[in-house]
């Protein structure tokens, strides 16, 4: 079949008089990374601030290694990503980067990234010394590192303090319980909507979703053979159960899918936190900084989000994931490509000039204990739960994220009442992960 | 007219190439790739009906998102065409300013479908946008719209009967085509003027109205563009870097064949069950076009 | 004589309520560009105070400029490739008698009613795979160069309407078949060929689909739709400003139409009238 491809596409291209660029697909590790040679870095960044703070440590990179040049483009999904590192060609990139450890699974599994333990072997990278546990477990798949870390989130509570004060909330609550109360007594409703919510629980209410809230209860999504656990894990079923309790307490789901369409883009200037239509939100700690960046004049606090009631010794934990970034197996210049990750990821002084200029948690051990980094009470806080031994964050699966979708259109079908039966949506969900993993392989 | 078969084919072979370039040959590939298992890395392994299990069995999406094209099929071609026919009649109707109001009811026609499908996902907005604003000063219950799994495909619909342009200018000229000899004699009878419309004016337009199904039903198969861009845009969730985004929003009410098409084939790159979902949409394309075409529409001219 | 009267009330009334529902939602849209960015979220209808620098704003943002120029590229070289691989196919089709014209007509009608979603995956494997030319506008334009279906449908079924004499009477007076169709046929034909010349751009204007598969990779690449989609996510922008992109995308389109009406409508008529 491949020649078929490859004749027809002949005849396409000739009969148009196209100069063809078909070449071998597959990369290599034998370039010489100490030639001129210029390699193409993609990752997601967009907002202004975040494209210069990646330009200014590209500089930083170029200014110690002349020889390389980096050509980065900004604003790529993973989809993209993942297209283009099946594309191949000149054009493809060298250097990924993704918000989501979601495709590490995928990534690692189809060989589209390649295994980076060779090269910090040779480089004397010790990835143990270097990076966090958590870090370094969302970076690999089944050992395979395929991915390292690049920076990390970590998602916590945020408060308007200003309305904790007018409702007479002296501080932030740490369990669930709490928590609900404080939601409710900051809920005013008018009509048949809101003119100041307390929490925003839909999942559609941009960070609240069921892996975020579910991180609270630390649940096991798969089981060491690779299986489905989400049908069995009690924690997850708690964690479904208490987002639909608050749900009804707050008003019901449809006037809160309501007062939902009336809020601003999530990374805009009108973020429902920011111009206070919400009290409070799960958020990263990347919030902390757009808040700064903005003109919004919220009064916020921050801590980590509340625990489970039987749990509460457990309180400082929460969501952990981050961005990685990786080289493409296509890529001919891996070991220039790899001069480039090395120092995006274990520099100390870019890791943690970057961390602060984009309010991103560092990923390295020696970053984070690093006195240059953001002093920040509320950027602390971020940083003391990424370091919490409790945090934890969802695995990679051989189909990236596909088992967390199926999680949250359970969800949706929870929250909205259209399923009532919880424990059957859970065997249900299970079985279709387990299918989807499976036709995957 | 004769002429040498050469010259034929050279008047041809722009087509000849194209049809085998990009209809036969991907055409026979999509099967092909149906029967396998393949990524996107290294090459296809052959995987018999592994595919067609997983996606007609065990596949969550595939049975919505055809049921959803088949009531897409059913209510916004028919609504369609009724719509686009009374449209029409209207314009004739009118006396004075005829072609300013063919003009203005035809413009949304021409709208780019991410740029008309933006503006309603805004005007349709439950909280903030002005259609329920309106709706709920008058003390009418508004619906939620694009972000109700019930509301969502009648408000596709809704921007379907926006752009009815098309249709609308094919009706008016086959109404003004009807001979008005046939009128005059019909109310000579004493038919009135629904009896006139029943037996007058509806069979000269049948082959007209079977030229709008067929065209309508074929534009349903390949519906993409609105839904997509609905969903992610109500769903609040664009798709930037690093989000799952959930295809059909909401509840999957929006999720057409076309869609699914692209989520298994360029965000899974599950391609075999892509492909799959690409065949039944084949087969069904064209099992519409061949009832349409033996009951409804002569309007293809043959041989003479 | 009352009774009419009351008809012209009636129907005029009528006309007047459509065209709230097709105007209105322009009109929307246009109000809500020129809002401000805290006024967009609001119930209010009217600006307040007018923000022109909206549209300014957009223009300026960073790829604009390129959407703008990749898109034209994409609909002036699709139709032209289009008209040049279409109409001698049209006229093959419709003006020569000869084997398996009806198969081919057959064919024809049959690619027309093809989802494009039906051949995506293994022509994108072909681009990306192969040719590595995915990121480009090339996937986009070569195609048309193959002739396109609904084009040659239209072409043909108005080709049919040219009388049979006129090509004979030529061919009597020693003109080849190229001759024939460049002398006789084109410039009868002329309205057809403005109408598929019009659609084909619109096409390639509005097109979606094509440049998501093809050129999302790269933001050099991308199309007008394509990037008004984006915009929202790529920008993270309010309202105002989506709907101010919104305007300045829907604008050459509408203006283009107030100037090629008659074409157009004549055009769809085409499609039809073959009863």
């Amino acid at each position: 079949m491949k020649r078929i491809h490859r004749v027809l596409a002949l005849a396409a291209v000739s009969s148009v008089a196209l100069a063809t660029a078909a070449c071998g697909s597959s990369g290599s590790a034998d370039d010489n990374p100490d030639a001129k040679v210029t390699i193409t870095f993609w990752h997601g960044w967009s907002a202004p601030n975040e494209v210069k703070a990646i330009k200014d440590n590209i500089a930083a990179f170029e200014k110690k290694y002349p020889n390389i040049t980096v050509k980065s483009v900004g604003n790529i999904t993973d989809d993209k990503i993942n297209q283009a590192l099946r594309a191949g060609g000149d054009k493809a990139p060298d250097v990924v980067s993704s918000f989501t450890t979601d495709n590490v699974g995928e990534f690692c599994t189809s060989k589209a990234l390649v295994d980076l333990t060779p090269f910090m072997k040779k480089s004397g990278v010790d990835a143990a010394t270097v990076f966090p546990k958590a870090q370094r477990e969302y970076t690999q798949y089944q050992g395979d590192q395929c991915t390292l870390p690049l920076l990390s989130d970590a998602y916590g509570l945020y408060y308007n303090k200003t309305m904790f004060a007018a409702a007479g909330i002296t501080s932030p609550p740490k369990t669930l319980s709490e928590f609900d109360a404080d939601a409710v007594k900051l809920t005013k409703t008018s009509g048949d909507t809101y003119s100041q919510l307390g929490f925003m629980p839909d999942y559609h209410g941009y960070e609240s979703t069921i892996t975020h809230f579910g991180a609270q209860w630390n649940p096991t999504y798969f089981t060491s053979s690779g299986k489905s656990n989400v049908g069995k894990d009690t924690g997850l079923t708690s964690a479904y159960e208490w987002q639909k309790a608050l749900v009804d307490k707050l008003g019901g789901y449809s006037r809160l899918e309501k007062y939902r369409t009336t809020f601003g883009d999530e990374f805009g200037s009108k973020n429902p936190f920011m111009t206070g239509q919400v009290a409070m939100s799960i958020d990263g700690e990347w919030r902390a900084g757009m808040i700064k960046d903005s003109k919004s004049t919220v009064d916020f606090g921050v801590a980590p989000f509340p625990v489970p009631d039987d749990q509460a010794d457990q309180y400082g934990k929460g969501y952990v994931t981050g961005t990685i970034v990786g080289i493409a197996s296509t890529s001919k210049k891996q070991n220039a490509a790899w001069r480039f990750v090395k120092f995006l990821t274990t520099d100390t002084g870019a890791v943690v000039s970057f961390a602060n200029a984009i309010h991103n948690v560092p990923s390295t051990n020696a970053a984070l204990a690093s006195s240059e980094v953001s002093q920040d009470p509320a950027f602390q806080t971020f940083i003391k739960i990424a370091q919490n031994p409790n945090s934890s964050t969802t695995p990679s699966s051989p189909n990236g994220g596909a088992y967390q979708l199926t999680l949250q259109n359970l969800g949706y079908a929870y929250e909205s009442g259209k399923t009532t039966d919880l424990q059957g949506g859970l065997d249900q969900a299970a079985k279709a992960i387990d299918q989807a993993v499976e036709q995957a392989q | 007219m004769r002429t040498s078969r050469l010259a034929i084919l050279a008047f041809l072979s722009p087509w000849l190439l194209g049809t085998g370039l990009f209809f036969l040959y991907p055409l026979a590939d999509t099967v092909y790739l149906s029967f396998t298992h393949y990524n996107g890395f290294g090459s296809p392994s052959w995987d018999g009906l592994g595919n067609w299990t997983y996606v007609l069995r065990d596949y969550d999406f595939f049975w919505p998102a055809l049921r959803n094209t088949l009531w897409l099929v059913v209510v916004m071609v028919t609504l369609r065409v009724v719509f686009g026919l009374a449209v029409a009649q209207l314009v004739i109707s009118v006396k004075r300013g005829s072609n300013v109001f063919r003009t203005l009811f035809y413009a949304p026609y021409l709208a780019p479908p991410v740029a008309s499908t933006l503006a309603f996902v805004f005007l349709l907005n439950p909280g903030t946008g002005p259609v329920n604003t309106v709706l709920e000063k008058l003390g009418i219950p508004a619906p939620s719209w694009f972000n109700d799994p019930h509301w969502a495909k009648p408000a596709l619909t809704l921007l379907a009967l926006w752009g009815v342009g098309d249709l609308m200018v094919i009706f008016m000229a086959a109404l003004l085509d009807v001979p008005r000899e046939l009128y005059e004699a019909a109310e000579l009878d004493g038919a009135g003027a629904l009896r006139r419309y029943r037996y007058v004016t509806l069979p000269h337009l049948r082959p007209i109205i079977g030229f709008a199904v067929v065209t309508g039903v074929i534009a349903t198969m390949q519906y993409y563009t609105e839904p997509l861009v609905a969903g992610q845009v109500a769903s609040g969730q664009i798709g930037g870097s690093g989000q799952q985004v959930e295809p059909g929003y909401p509840a999957g009410s929006t999720l057409t064949l076309p869609q699914l098409v692209y989520n298994l084939g360029f965000q899974r790159f599950d391609i075999g069950a892509a492909c799959v979902v690409a065949v039944v949409l084949f087969a069904l394309s064209m099992l519409f076009a061949a009832v349409l075409m033996r009951r409804g529409g002569g309007f293809i001219e043959a041989d003479r | 004589m009352r009774r009419s009267a009351l008809q012209w009330v009636a129907v005029h009334a009528l006309a007047i309520a459509a065209a709230g529902f097709f105007v209105v939602p322009f009109a929307f849209v246009a109000l809500t560009a020129l809002m401000s960015n805290d006024q967009s979220l609001t119930r209010e209808l009217w600006p307040h105070p007018f923000v022109w620098h909206n549209l300014v704003e957009v223009w300026h943002t960073p790829g604009f400029g390129t959407w703008w120029r990749n898109t034209l590229i994409y609909a002036c070289a699709g139709t032209a490739l289009t008209l040049l691989s279409s109409v001698p196919v049209a006229y093959a089709l419709a003006c020569f008698r000869f084997r398996g014209r009806n198969l081919a007509m057959m064919v024809v009608i049959a690619t027309m009613m093809l989802p494009a979603q039906v051949s995506i995956v293994p022509l994108y494997l072909v681009w990306a795979k192969d040719l590595h030319l995915s990121g480009t506008l090339w996937p986009l334009i070569v195609p048309m160069a193959f002739g396109d279906a609904f084009s040659i449908f239209l072409l043909r079924q108005f080709l049919l309407t040219i009388p049979r004499e006129y090509l004979e009477a030529a061919k009597v007076d020693g003109c080849s078949d190229l001759q024939v169709l460049l002398r006789v046929v084109l410039p009868m034909a002329r309205p057809a060929v403005a109408a598929v010349a019009l659609f084909q751009f619109f096409y390639c204007w509005n097109d979606y689909f094509g440049p998501q598969i093809y050129t999302s990779e790269n933001p050099g690449a991308w199309t007008l739709s394509y990037g008004l989609q984006s915009f929202k996510s790529a920008h993270h922008t309010d309202w105002n400003l989506t709907m101010a992109a919104t305007v300045l995308v829907m604008a050459p389109v509408i203006v283009l139409f107030f100037f090629a009406q008659r074409a157009f409508i004549e055009g769809v008529t085409l499609t039809g009238v073959k009863g």
